[in-house]
């Protein structure tokens, strides 16, 4: 027998075994392992693994916490914030893990109320860009420094993208990437909603030393956006980077220097070092 | 921020698919925390998508998502274990194990098919592209043709990389014992 037909008939045994062979192929497989005790063999040891793989590597049951976050996707309207600003000053350290996802949102909210003290009852930190802007960044250079000026960075305080990112997730139409680059020294600090072309984007708001960037993520294929690869620019005084991936743009923007802002984009881009995740269940 | 009309499909047709996304993103990462991210950046991605599209077939269609959505992670997070790195074709050229099938230890085999934990780190072990086709037949119970669809790959390719898991598997049973 040749390699090749050799390699015909495993293929041969192991669509059988999986019910694949249509009804010429069945009748003429039923005949060989009626025919040839070897093939017969083989075919049994071939049935015994795939029975054990089944045995020993069953399907699991998603955790319920995990589930929980799935259904609370599509649960009605978020949770309103928090009257009292008191509450819960120990939100941005609980485990995002532990609670389902609508409380450790009403936590992560109640925290920017009480403990940052920010008014996040006024709303967004929307910026209304005006339809068809040309370029984006002028308007996330705009949107940086009224966030600046206004003391209020972002709508969500917490060091935890597993508190940020479902925030986030729920509130605008990109799913972003949100890395750890605290061990680079680029602590995430909160995130928010940035209103670019009329669409709601995630923003994220990391801090160095007294510095704040800002990283805005967008569609590659949104109105008025260009990719680039990393290089500085300069609006307003601000500076600006911008880079993309095979999804999205990132528009970071910053009161940090030019080589600041630079080592920042290049650990961002390499996706930061090992997570760091809360406490695991 | 999505429309109902996607929220009614996504939960039609992911909350059923749970179990299914949440196996196939652990086996792809090896770890039991990560693939509960890997799921939940694929449901937001899921219900993204499913604004502007519907879906015939919604098992290879979110597993293909969780599965590529593993492939990000992996990526971003710097895991090592999940090599996606390069053309995987050259594997896929190489001949299938010939030979052990002629002279094996049938008991020996059977033996180590009971060992649960054995079995376990030697599917575990597998490279990935076979790995996942292994996982998506023999855990998640995909046809070839929806393993085809899910891991865009062509049909003659998941046959033979699942002949060859499959053949693997086997072997490494056997040297172990």
């Amino acid at each position: 027998m040749t390699d090749r037909d050799a390699n015909e008939r495993l293929l041969r045994l192991n669509a059988a075994l999986d019910g694949e062979l249509d009804a010429m192929g069945s009748l003429a497989f039923e005949r060989e392992l009626r025919d040839d005790p070897a093939i017969a063999a083989q075919y049994q040891r071939l049935s015994k693994l795939r029975d054990a793989v089944r045995r020993h590597a069953p399907r699991e049951a998603a955790p319920h916490a995990l589930a929980d976050r799935i259904a609370a996707m599509t649960a009605s309207a978020p949770a309103a914030p928090s009257p009292q600003p008191a509450a819960a000053p120990s939100a941005t350290v609980v485990p995002f893990r532990r609670r389902t996802w609508l409380d450790s949102r009403a936590m992560a909210m109640a925290a920017s109320l009480g403990v940052l003290g920010f008014a996040v009852g006024a709303g967004l930190t929307s910026l209304r860009t005006p339809a068809g802007s040309p370029d984006v960044a002028q308007h996330l250079v705009s949107d940086f420094a009224r966030a600046e000026i206004a003391g209020q960075p972002f709508d969500v305080a917490s060091s935890d993208r597993h508190t940020v990112k479902p925030w986030l997730a729920n509130r605008t139409t990109v799913s972003g990437t949100i890395v750890d680059l605290a061990p680079e020294g680029f602590p995430l600090v909160g995130g928010r909603v940035t209103i670019v072309d009329r669409v709601p984007t995630p923003t994220l708001v990391y801090r160095h030393n007294e510095h704040v960037v800002a990283v805005t993520e967008l569609p590659v294929d949104a109105k008025g956006v260009r990719g680039g690869t990393g290089g500085i620019e300069t609006i307003d005084g601000y500076h600006v980077a911008r880079w993309s991936d095979a999804n999205l743009v990132y528009v970071a923007v910053s009161d940090m220097d030019e080589k600041a802002l630079g080592e920042f984009v290049e650990a961002f881009r390499h996706g930061g070092g090992p997570a760091t995740e809360p406490t695991r269940p | 921020m999505s429309s109902p009309i996607a929220e009614q499909r996504f939960r039609e047709i992911v909350p059923p698919l749970l179990d299914d996304a949440y196996s196939l993103a652990k086996w792809l990462s090896r770890n039991p925390t990560d693939a509960e991210d890997i799921v939940q950046d694929a449901a937001i991605r899921a219900l993204q998508a499913l604004s502007t599209v519907s879906v015939d077939r919604p098992k290879p269609w979110f597993l293909a998502i969780v599965r590529n959505a593993a492939m990000t992670f992996m990526a971003r997070n710097r895991r090592k274990t999940m090599a996606y790195i390069g053309d995987l074709t050259d594997l896929d050229t190489v001949d299938l194990p010939q030979g052990e099938e002629a002279a094996p230890n049938p008991e020996q085999e059977l033996i180590a098919l009971e060992d649960g934990e054995r079995l376990r780190q030697a599917i575990a072990g597998l490279p990935s592209p076979f790995l996942e086709t292994l996982v998506m037949r023999d855990i998640n119970g995909l046809s070839y043709r929806e393993i085809a669809e899910a891991t865009e790959t062509p049909v003659g390719t998941v046959m033979s990389r699942l002949a060859r898991a499959r053949a693997m598997l086997a072997k490494t049973l056997r040297a172990e014992a």
